[in-house]
């Protein structure tokens, strides 16, 4: 549910990308009603009781048997971004089943550019020749259970610069990110956009540079130390220390080396649970719908009658 | 933290045991469904409304995002 309200919040973001937005689940259409009413929700809400749709794509987590009522039947989750001749361009499916992808992951791949927004947490560094900005990006940037954000750092360089991507010969500066943060915050491997070969005829050597505005992204997510479904948030905020190591250089000079320290305070957000006893009442964020009636009837779906 | 039978091994904490099987996490990789490339497959399903929605009719030669996620119940 923290998903589909993130994807209702970003519903503007999709309409401007010109990317419809549908949603698949296993619930009854009554159950989608209500929870649609109780968030807000404007984007269609598809139901598959049968999960046919979700065989028939063979996404249905198969880790769940049969007789594990009510949640046999429930997909894999993940997210499919398509053209417009329906086309599958990209696809989302975190490793984790408790990740969710944020909604401007898949806006982003479908513009190409990652477009920051003016509400996500940030910090600045570097000078006029390359300005460096680190930012949350993706759901205005909290930490929530369950998305995973994407820490990124642009590199402005003024035109004529660029910066190396490995390997580098030695004696030349890589660029090089690493994010910390407290306990209960996952950092993933870099995710880097290609390179340009920059070839030195007189060494016969061929470099690998970034030019332009370039952006590196590390994911993030935060486990339950820092956002649990049992207990609310000990800590309204986070701060991700972000360590950029680079140099640039045109086409006959380098700049000297520099190790940027950025820090990135960011809000964490309490557990957004449905309104069933056994998880609410512990300091999260409660949604308003009855889930009981529609869990009961669910339940029920399952058993002969 | 420790690591009791309510904590995976990524950290997270829930209501359930690990053991359960809507907590299992595939030791490997798992269906990811059609891939990069393929037809999205068709389907017409009711959405909340109780519209019929066929998908590829609906989205009108626009893009779309497909998402399927657990529930909205729980």
């Amino acid at each position: 549910m923290t998903q589909l309200g993130e994807l209702q919040d970003a519903l503007s973001k999709f309409r401007a990308a010109g990317i419809k937005l549908y949603a698949v689940s296993y619930d009854a259409p009554e159950a989608l009603a209500a929870f649609a009413a109780a968030r807000g929700i404007e984007f269609p809400l598809l139901s598959d009781p049968d999960s046919a749709v979700i065989r028939a794509f063979g996404i249905l987590n198969t880790l769940i048997q049969p007789e594990d009522i009510p949640f046999y039947g429930i997909p894999y989750p993940g997210t499919y971004l398509v053209d417009e001749a329906g086309i599958i361009r990209d696809k989302f499916f975190p490793r984790h089943l408790a990740n969710r992808s944020s909604a401007e992951t898949v806006i982003d791949s479908a513009l190409g550019a990652i477009l920051m927004g003016d509400d996500e947490p940030r910090a600045r560094g570097g000078d006029d020749a390359v300005r460096v900005t680190a930012f949350l990006h993706g759901g205005g940037g909290v930490l929530k259970s369950g998305p995973v954000r994407r820490l990124v750092v642009r590199f402005e360089l003024r035109e004529g610069l660029h910066i190396y991507g490995e390997p580098v010969p030695e004696g030349m500066v890589a660029t090089s990110i690493t994010v910390q943060g407290p306990d209960g915050l996952h950092v993933e491997a870099p995710v880097l956009p290609p390179t340009q070969p920059l070839v030195l005829a007189g060494l016969g050597v061929t470099l690998q540079v970034w030019s332009g505005t370039v952006d590196l992204v590390v994911p993030v997510w935060a486990d339950s130390r820092l956002v649990c479904v049992t207990r609310p948030v000990d800590v309204p905020s986070a701060t991700l220390d972000v360590t950029v190591r680079y140099q640039a250089c045109d086409d006959t000079t380098c700049l000297i080396p520099r190790t940027e320290r950025l820090h990135v305070t960011v809000p964490v957000e309490a557990h957004d649970v449905p309104n069933i006893d056994l998880l609410a009442k512990n300091g999260q964020k409660v949604t308003s719908m009855d889930s009981m009636t529609h869990l009961d009837t669910l339940v029920r779906r399952f058993l002969p009658s | 933290m420790s690591r009791d039978e309510y904590t995976d091994e990524f950290g997270f904490v829930a209501p359930l045991k690990t053991t359960s099987n809507q907590r299992r996490i595939p030791d490997e990789g798992f269906s990811t469904g059609p891939e990069i490339g393929q037809r999205l497959p068709d389907f017409t399903l009711s959405d909340q409304r109780g519209r019929s929605i066929d998908l590829h009719a609906d989205r009108a030669d626009a893009k779309a995002a497909v998402v399927f996620f657990r529930s909205a119940v729980w």
